[in-house]
């Protein structure tokens, strides 16, 4: 084993927290049993580090078989780095699904003859979803392993989630996947998060939703919860309709975890006190940024509690209407 | 306008009724559930509101208010606007005793001390009491309910040789004035 390949494993085996670490290798099949039984887990982590190595050296494991373990763990732990949405559009008419074979084997070659260095590892996970991992060389360098791109698509949406690609093989990977899915086009959704299971969701609209009813009091079946008679609430129906508005924008229940939305505004400056700032022709640009730890709760609950004003501003309930959380405004609109 | 009258309706034979107006609409329910289990001999019916004026729709059933409290979270400056705001829907007969300010987060250092002394003001000005009440551990719900009480009790005409007006000039809110600091050089 090289050098490199030795780095590459001393610096995944650091990466992955230790209580993780005896799951992670029991699922790589590279270990047999009795080798993973021989391995001492109370020992401290650079002991298990060289362990791991000998081990590596004896049986020949080349970087093909680390990166599976990388893989294995980052499809275990996919909420590290930031998760980016794209979508494909204009999917041709006679083409029939696409299985799985057929697309791995189209994208491994439009890959391959797009950029020659290239190293690919595709893996179709249990709820339907194939992994990609890409680690990109040049036509004169191997490829670097320590920088790999993941690519997550689930096959009969048009739906792509990357995380960890630099805008120079960009529009490699972008040309590659439209091929392989048979579409006509990618394009960013302007949808990104930590958390990959939270933007799936957000796009594929699998949060719980609330749509507009005539009436909406709930079903009487629940018992309530006893209220004290001598206690009322004299506003309660503006309660129940800023509660209601609110779910309607926003979903019911746990909400995708978003952190961040993101508003380029691009619009003239409109404020009569200031007469040098208005009046001006080129439009004045400025960025709003929302951060939380869990966007769509906190708005909702702003909503809900009369902080923002109801109806829902459409620039707020777009988040989860349209399923993106970079907004550029213009005069004439989002 | 739709003024909240004092004295329109007639009152219930030993009952008191009190409103808690606060704009967050969180404390008010914890302050609530304590003045009802905290009361045995008088029949206490609490009303619950964001802000005023009150919706038309329960004027009906809506007993006579003999307290308003207004329920101000220092750190939140919406709290002290909507309050403000909520004053004017308020029949003057009101202000003779029939008022109160209740305000949490004095002690919070990140709140900016102008609040307090707006609020004061306010309260001086239209002769209310101020209470301060710590609104996180249940002692200190309880202490805010104990005395709001005392105050709803004497509102209602409920103690015998003592009004709403009489006790409100002995706890009124003052604020020191300028006169005052300049005598004590």
């Amino acid at each position: 084993m090289d050098d490199s390949t030795k780095r590459i494993l001393q610096r995944l085996i650091r990466r992955i927290p230790y209580q993780m670490l005896q799951k992670m290798l029991g699922k790589w099949a590279h270990l047999s049993n009795e080798d993973l039984h021989s391995l001492d887990f109370t020992q401290p982590k650079w002991v298990l580090t060289e362990h791991l190595l000998a081990f590596c050296e004896e049986k020949g494991l080349t970087v093909k078989h680390i990166t599976e373990l990388e893989m294995i763990y980052i499809i275990e732990n996919p909420n590290q780095g930031m998760w980016h949405g794209f979508q494909l559009l204009d999917a041709e008419e006679e083409a029939p699904s696409i299985e799985l074979t057929q697309f791995k084997e189209q994208f491994k070659a439009n890959l391959t003859e797009l950029i020659r260095h290239v190293s690919i590892k595709i893996k179709k996970h249990t709820d339907e979803a194939i992994w990609i991992r890409v680690a990109w060389g040049d036509n004169f360098t191997k490829p670097n392993h320590l920088k790999p791109t993941y690519v997550v698509h689930h096959l009969q949406t048009p739906y792509v989630f990357v995380t960890g690609l630099t805008s120079k093989y960009k529009p490699l990977l972008n040309q590659a996947l439209v091929l392989a899915t048979r579409y006509g086009s990618m394009k960013d959704a302007h949808l990104s998060g930590r958390n990959l299971i939270a933007i799936r969701d957000l796009l594929t609209r699998q949060y719980q939703q609330v749509f507009p009813t005539k009436h909406p009091k709930p079903l009487q079946e629940k018992n309530p919860v006893p209220r004290n008679p001598n206690i009322e609430n004299e506003q309660a129906e503006n309660t129940e309709n800023r509660l209601q508005m609110a779910c309607e924008a926003f979903g019911d229940g746990t909400l995708p975890q978003l952190q961040k939305a993101v508003y380029k505004l691009e619009t003239k400056f409109r404020d009569n006190s200031n007469k040098t700032l208005t009046g001006r022709e080129e439009p004045f640009r400025g960025v709003v940024e929302f951060a939380s730890t869990n966007l769509l709760e906190s708005l909702r609950h702003c909503v809900s509690s009369g902080m923002a004003s109801t109806p829902v501003t459409p620039l707020l309930s777009s988040i989860t209407q349209k399923g993106r959380n970079y907004f550029v405004i213009t005069d004439k609109g989002v | 306008m739709s003024l909240l009258k004092p004295f329109s309706k007639l009152p219930g034979l030993n009952t008191a009724n009190i409103l808690l107006v606060e704009n967050e609409e969180q404390f008010q329910q914890k302050l609530a559930d304590t003045v009802v289990l905290q009361e045995k001999t008088v029949n206490v019916n609490v009303r619950l509101a964001r802000s005023l004026p009150l919706p038309m729709e329960n004027e009906e059933s809506r007993p006579r208010i003999d307290l308003v409290v207004f329920i101000i979270h220092l750190t939140s400056e919406l709290s002290f606007q909507s309050a403000e705001t909520s004053l004017k829907y308020l029949d003057p007969g009101y202000f003779q005793g029939k008022v109160c300010f209740l305000v949490t987060s004095a002690r919070n250092v990140s709140v900016p001390p102008e609040r307090l002394v707006s609020v004061r003001t306010l309260a001086a000005s239209l002769h209310c009491p101020l209470l301060c009440a710590e609104d996180q551990t249940t002692e200190g719900v309880t202490t805010a309910a104990r005395r709001l009480l005392a105050i709803l009790k004497v509102a209602a005409g409920l103690v015998p040789m003592a009004t709403g007006l009489y006790l409100s000039t002995l706890t009124r809110c003052t604020v020191p004035s300028d006169i005052d600091q300049q005598n004590f050089e």
